[in-house]
């Protein structure tokens, strides 16, 4: 596969990436608190997608190759992930007195809830939303580009959201109050804002874009109960990376992050002493290292600690 | 009924299980200037945080223009008309100065742009900083930049807390004037000051705090005079 082409896959990936990091980062640095059960927040988003789109999913019309009801799909798969985090926030954090670490173990036993109430209803063999498959950009293809307007649909709704966001953030006064807030709670709440309020939309956009980030991935691969947490410790890994609370850390994070996963497989045309064999006797001729996708997990990784050795405070490094 | 803006009746407040204030009672009239000092660990910040909301009193009352506001909420008390300046930490480090001051004013329901401008006019340092980061100004900027985010809701009252701390000298005299100047818009300030002397020199009254409780009230002037206040709370 053709370099330009790694670089289109992950720019969707890092789109999908980025929705669920922005998410993560929101609620860390507003409401204070490592969510666990992120990931999952997106698995209910795809499958709420995944019902909604088998009852509307006949409406006329498409756009980049998507139905309109693929976008009333995304909606409901975006509101449902909201209602579940709002519940889960009012009836499960919120009444517990259990500190930062026994609200992190708490938010990993509600994952495995979601998971296991979307494994009961849905199985856990991957599925489709039925949407037709679409043929690669004919204009594309001759530069080794092998991506859909499916894709790009992915590119642009993540692209539209995270610009939304921070028009939001930057040109509003709830924007301002939520900066506020991730700056510096307690002076936020002596200054008359309702901070009570500011966590609550923390959450609120937090598992929309989760949600919305879930409806993209079950369209980017299949949808499985998994789907969400396979992908939880790359999100960890994009929040810290790009500085732990900063939203803008967090969307550099998450594009370098889903950038390096999907760039990996490149690793393995790198053949370290090639060609010595042909000098050298008793070595092979060619010798190298062998990295697939399936290592695409841990060279993110290896390449955050690296990052975090030299900038500790991420690559932002800043609140909001 | 008292004609005190501020005042703390028999309080008794502190942390968790740990009392501070213990049988404290103490007012501020209006257009005063009220420095409380003590001994680290009398509970002159605890009386801010208490009458500010922040914690709530055990036993006693805090009534502000004659309403008990004990155990509001800050974010309400803000409203009432009292404003707070923490010791450290008071200004939005990632924000603009104008987005603090924006800040300060959440609770405005209108003429915001009004009293901002104001306030440019009287720190006019802020004015030429305003597109600028709130973590880049100097200790003293800073602590103008706070007294003005507490003021843009034109309270009646400033609590402010230990305004001199960690300032240079000449920082710290800077600083007191502001005091004074923030006073002269008609807001009555309680303020702790550990730098004793330096804090009633621009009071009207004060109160020496020991171990939570009112040790010595009266003028600035006759507790700067006290022999008694000046040996064993003022270092002379």
């Amino acid at each position: 596969m053709p370099l330009l082409e790694y670089l289109a896959n992950g720019l969707v990936f890092s789109s999908i990436i980025v929705l669920g990091s922005i998410g993560l980062s929101l609620i860390y640095s507003i409401a204070g608190f490592a969510n666990f059960a992120h990931g999952d927040t997106m698995t209910v988003g795809a499958y709420a997608a995944l019902v909604t789109f088998g009852t509307v999913g006949g409406l006329g019309g498409a756009v980049l190759g998507l139905p309109y009801g693929f976008f009333v799909a995304l909606l409901v798969g975006l509101s449902a992930a909201v209602v579940v985090a709002l519940v889960t926030e009012r009836f499960v954090y919120k009444p517990l007195d259990v500190g930062s670490i026994g609200l992190l173990i708490t938010s990993i036993g509600v994952a495995f809830v979601y998971r296991a109430v979307v494994q009961i209803r849905f199985g856990a063999d991957f599925t489709r939303y039925g949407i037709q498959a679409v043929r690669p950009i004919e204009a594309l293809v001759p530069y080794g580009i092998r991506v859909t307007v499916h894709d790009v649909a992915i590119v642009i709704s993540a692209f539209v959201l995270v610009a939304g966001l921070h028009v939001l953030l930057q040109h509003t006064d709830l924007g301002r109050k939520m900066r506020a807030m991730a700056d510096n709670p307690d002076l936020a709440r002596v200054s008359g804002i309702r901070t009570n309020r500011i966590k609550l939309l923390a959450w609120v956009i937090g598992a929309g874009l989760a949600g919305a980030g879930g409806v993209f991935l079950g369209l980017f691969n299949q949808l499985a109960p998994r789907m969400g947490f396979n992908l939880l410790l790359l999100i960890f890994a994009a929040v810290i990376l790009g500085g732990i609370g900063s939203v803008y850390g967090a969307m550099l994070g998450g594009f370098l992050i889903g950038m390096i996963n999907q760039l990996t497989p490149i690793l393995s045309d790198i053949r370290l002493l090639t060609d010595f064999g042909a000098y050298l006797p008793y070595v092979p001729d060619s010798v190298g290292i062998t990295i697939g996708i399936e290592y695409a997990n841990a060279i993110a990784f290896v390449i955050m600690v690296a990052v975090l050795l030299v900038r500790p405070n991420g690559i932002a490094g800043e609140a909001v | 009924m008292s004609d005190h803006v501020l005042s703390l009746s028999s309080v008794d407040s502190g942390y968790g299980e740990v009392q501070v204030l213990d049988d404290l009672t103490m007012h501020l009239d209006a257009g005063e200037i009220v420095c409380l000092v003590g001994p680290n660990g009398a509970g002159k910040s605890t009386v801010l945080k208490t009458a500010f909301g922040l914690l709530t009193p055990w036993e006693g009352t805090v009534d502000f223009h004659g309403r008990d506001i004990g155990g509001m909420a800050p974010e309400d008390i803000v409203r009432e008309g009292i404003g707070y300046v923490p010791q450290t930490d008071n200004v939005f480090g990632s924000l603009t100065i104008d987005e603090n001051l924006r800040m300060g004013g959440v609770a405005r329901s209108e003429g915001l742009g009004e009293v901002i401008t104001e306030l440019y006019d009287r720190f006019p340092i802020l004015d030429e900083k305003r597109s600028a980061k709130a973590r880049t100004l100097s200790g003293g900027q800073r602590q103008v930049l706070a007294f003005a985010r507490a003021l843009v809701m034109e309270p009646d009252v400033l609590l402010i807390d230990e305004p001199s701390a960690g300032l240079a000298p000449n920082t710290a005299d800077e600083v007191f004037e502001d005091v004074v100047a923030v006073n002269e818009l008609d807001t009555a300030i309680l303020m702790v000051e550990q730098n004793a002397t330096k804090g009633l020199n621009i009071s009207d009254r004060g109160y020496v705090l020991d171990q939570g409780t009112v040790a010595y009230e009266g003028t600035a002037d006759g507790l700067l005079d006290n022999e008694e206040v000046s040996k064993l709370y003022l270092g002379g």
